[in-house]
């Protein structure tokens, strides 16, 4: 297969999965029993949170896993009404050559407390049939009652060596020269995302080799510049350039509202780190940050809220 | 009979206010009596500022006239046949002057009005005839054009001492009815420049031997004079006064997740100071909170607290009123949304692909387009990826400029045949050794695929309905869609009723459900 190594290299097996170790054992486990119960794989991105479950239903549904198996985005734009027909259509039938089906649900965090409520019910309702495997960023943004019905897993931020080894065994295997420097670097940056490690490593062997300068160059092409280029506007005093380049980004690349506000933080993070602002000048920017952090997670319209941080900077 | 009809003014001294603008028009009318053409006239201005009248009063100076207004279809033929040929015929006698009036030229609609605006531009360049046009929205952009060949005269609100004295000396004589001073006058002013709602709600109030007081007053006035989002957006940068600014948010119907976003938009090109901004877009921020606590909790009582933030809160982050003239602009996230549809449209087609095959989120496909776009440099590369995700020539070019040359393609290609042929071979000297191997996801594909159920969501028809329309006219549907989803507070009643509906049965459900748990019932699955 060609194409993104994210995809062509993506563990097939749990034995493969990278990382989250104590996970893995007790998914195998499951394996052994032959059943399952409801799940939920909580974590950052990129920790093995879609593979680990495309890895288990494999394993548990066997040689016809992909007619038993269907993977649905909760917070995909077409409502929840969608999510719960497909849902619907899916459990009514029986299990063919498995003994039972599975719904894997990703970004359930995106969802409202009301398609959660609906979630909920269409979970008991096909407990006979069917078994679900919900993950999200964030495990305090899913109800209660969905909580209480399914084990839960935490995946951690990979670790740096893992990463690396990974990284290694995919550049081998793709016959690429590598600097180790190059390797370290990647796993510097990608903070224990192993998508953006695999990422990062295709986009620097594209230019040519996995040297340490080519993957400096893959680091500053693929952070968006916009991003400095904002907060500088705001912090010099120009609010209304500032607020252009902040729709632009939002509304013409689909930046979410949680990435700009995790990419505002990493650039005054690193201007402090630069020496470029004073301690308190920082500790007010942090302030403002933290709060619309949470305002974004409290269901406000992320645009706005940023426009209204933009707005302290000034 | 209607006070409006029976007191209009017959001459240009009767008419209220405005006395620069008649006077302008008084030289444009005696231009023409002295046969010297003159370009047509536009008067701008909101209701009952005395625009109808001074039609009538001008039209009364010539010998004929012919009247069209917003109720009449204005297709393309329409006009061109009813008017357009009057425009540029001379009449035989000389200075037989025929005057053309036109009421709400602003509201000439795009589709339905097919042509309108081009057959009115074009009788406005023709003409010989004088014309005369009234508008209510001077930044109306169906306006636009017309405004170059035209004369515009805008019609100021008439001041309210000006209303109460058109009210005494010519209605209430004439009628000969006493009425309290002081609750005229707060009619006069309540009917904000209006002089045709203040003479309705007075003859409401007083015929037939009504009498005038202050009760009396608060429950008329207040039902017809909703404000439009720009007088609500006005008010609210301009005013200081927390009565009036709460007043004006009470009487906008829109909703109100639209008008927050009217205000912020306008605040930083009305405020100038940084302090100022920073304050008031920190009451736009709390206002936008509760929306969301509205949402997440379905306790519309927030929205009160949204209402105060948004309206007294920016208006009293300014230190003082600015006198300066700012245009009140539309958001323009709306426009840049509608700019961008299609590059949008494209770049949301490349993620669902990336969706299906990768296992993402659509969320997560932004992310990792800076490094397809990194990658997308190398040819090869380039080839493989857009393979993988069958992507058409246009989603490749939204990674990079160039088309993949055709040599590479050819390349690429073969190399993908010989290793499917190598994976195929594989697979038959395992079957034929007896291991049992996956079978390879392309055959698998034919089998079965889960069903995907299309759906469409027709939850947002209070956005169509509303009276904002122009900045949506350029929208599709299910743009729309996008919009009222972003600022999912649909006021609509009927939205409101289904939640409860689901909310009802939803506890319903739960209470059976909680019984059989009780029953010792697990979650856990068991075969």
């Amino acid at each position: 297969m060609l194409g993104p190594w994210v995809e062509k290299y993506r563990p097939q097996t749990l034995d493969d999965v990278v990382g989250q170790k104590h996970i893995v054992s007790r998914l195998k486990q499951y394996v052994e029993e032959g059943s399952m119960p409801n799940l939920m794989f909580t974590g950052p991105a990129g920790v093995g949170k879609t593979t680990s479950a495309l890895a288990l239903v494999k394993a548990i549904l066997g040689e016809y896993w992909r007619q038993n198996f269907l993977e649905l985005n909760a917070s995909d734009a077409r409502g929840i009404e969608t999510v719960r027909t497909n849902i619907k259509n899916f459990c009514r039938l029986k299990p063919v050559g498995a003994p039972f089906r599975i719904i894997f649900l990703d970004e359930v965090d995106n969802m409202t407390k009301d398609a959660q409520h609906a979630l909920r019910r269409e979970m008991e309702m096909y407990t006979k049939t069917a078994s679900f495997i919900l993950s999200c960023n964030y495990s305090s943004k899913i109800i209660d009652p969905i909580q209480s019905r399914c084990a839960i897993f935490r995946f951690t931020p990979i670790k740096g060596e893992e990463i690396a080894d990974r990284l290694r065994y995919i550049a081998d295997a793709e016959g690429c020269q590598y600097e180790d420097e190059a390797i370290n670097t990647i796993v510097n940056f990608a903070e224990g995302d192993m998508r953006k490690s695999v990422n990062m490593l295709q986009s620097a062997a594209s230019t040519g080799s996995i040297t340490e300068d080519h993957v400096f160059e893959v680091v500053s092409k693929a952070k968006p510049q916009e991003i400095k280029k904002m907060v500088n506007a705001a912090l010099v005093g120009d609010f209304m350039k500032s607020r252009d380049i902040l729709r632009e980004v939002m509304i013409l690349q689909g930046t979410s509202g949680e990435d700009m506000v995790n990419q505002i933080y990493q650039d005054v993070s690193s201007r402090v780190m630069a020496g470029q602002l004073d301690g308190d000048i920082y500790m007010n920017l942090i302030g403002a940050i933290a709060e619309t952090d949470f305002r974004i997670r409290e269901g406000a319209n992320p645009r706005i809220q940023l426009e209204a941080l933009l707005a302290k900077f000034l | 009979m209607l006070w409006t009809d029976k007191y209009r003014p017959k001459s240009f001294d009767d008419v209220a206010g405005n006395v620069k603008q008649k006077q302008i028009i008084k030289t444009w009318v005696e231009s023409w009596d002295n046969n010297d053409p003159q370009p047509p006239l536009l008067l701008v201005g909101s209701a009952g500022t005395g625009k109808t009248t001074i039609a009538y009063i001008i039209a009364n100076e010539f010998s004929e006239y012919i009247e069209l207004n917003a109720s009449d279809k204005r297709s393309y033929d329409l006009l061109m046949n009813t008017i357009g040929e009057s425009a540029n015929t001379h009449s035989l006698f000389g200075n037989n002057r025929k005057l053309i009036i036109m009421d709400e030229v602003d509201g000439i609609h795009g589709t339905n009005d097919r042509g309108g605006t081009r057959a009115l531009n074009k009788i406005i360049k023709e003409s010989k005839q004088p014309i005369i046009m009234m508008a209510n929205d001077l930044y109306s952009n169906k306006l636009t054009t017309i405004k170059k060949n035209v004369q515009v005269i805008k019609m100021d609100k008439i001041k309210s001492p000006s209303i109460n004295k058109y009210l005494r000396d010519v209605v209430l004589k004439n009628e000969e009815i006493e009425v309290d001073k002081e609750v005229l006058m707060k009619l006069s002013k309540r009917s904000s420049g209006d002089l045709r709602s203040a003479i309705n709600t007075l003859q409401a109030l007083v015929e037939n031997g009504g009498e005038l007081t202050e009760e009396a007053l608060d429950s008329t006035s207040q039902k017809d004079n909703t404000s439009t989002i720009f007088d609500t957006v006005t008010r609210v940068l301009k005013s200081k006064n927390p009565e009036h600014v709460k007043r004006s948010m009470f009487e906008n119907t829109e909703d109100p997740t639209l008008v927050m976003e009217y205000i912020a938009e306008n605040i930083p090109r009305e405020y100038e100071s940084n302090k100022e901004v920073k304050q008031a877009y920190e009451m736009i921020s709390q206002a936008d909170l509760y929306f969301g606590r509205t949402r997440s909790s379905q306790y519309y009582g927030y929205w009160k607290y949204s209402s105060d933030f948004m309206g007294v809160g920016v208006s009293t982050a300014k230190r003082e009123t600015y006198r300066k003239y700012s245009k009140v602009m539309s958001p323009m996230a709306f426009s840049l949304m509608g700019r961008t549809r299609g590059k949008r449209a494209l770049r949301d087609e490349i993620a669902s692909k990336m969706e299906d095959k990768m296992h993402v989120s659509l969320q997560v496909a932004y992310t990792i387009f800076p490094y397809f776009e990194i990658m997308f440099d190398n040819d090869e590369v380039a080839w493989e990826i857009s393979d993988f995700l069958e992507l058409e020539d246009d989603e490749i070019k939204f990674f990079r400029k160039k088309k993949i040359p055709k040599s590479v393609i050819n390349k690429m290609e073969k190399i993908k045949a010989e290793m499917k042929e190598e994976e195929k071979e594989e697979w038959r000297n395992s079957i034929k050794e007896g291991i049992f191997r996956e079978i390879p996801p392309q055959e698998l594909e034919e089998i079965e695929e889960p069903v995907y159920i299309e759906e469409e969501i027709d939850d947002i028809d209070s956005h169509k309905n509303s009276t904002v329309v122009d900045i949506f006219d350029d929208f599709e549907d299910d743009e729309l869609d996008e919009i009222a989803n972003e600022y999912s507070l649909s006021n609509s009643p009927k939205s409101k009723l289904r939640k409860n509906k689901s909310s009802d049965d939803e506890s319903k459900y739960k209470k059976e459900k909680e019984e059989e748990l009780d029953k010792g019932q697990t979650t856990l699955f068991s075969f």
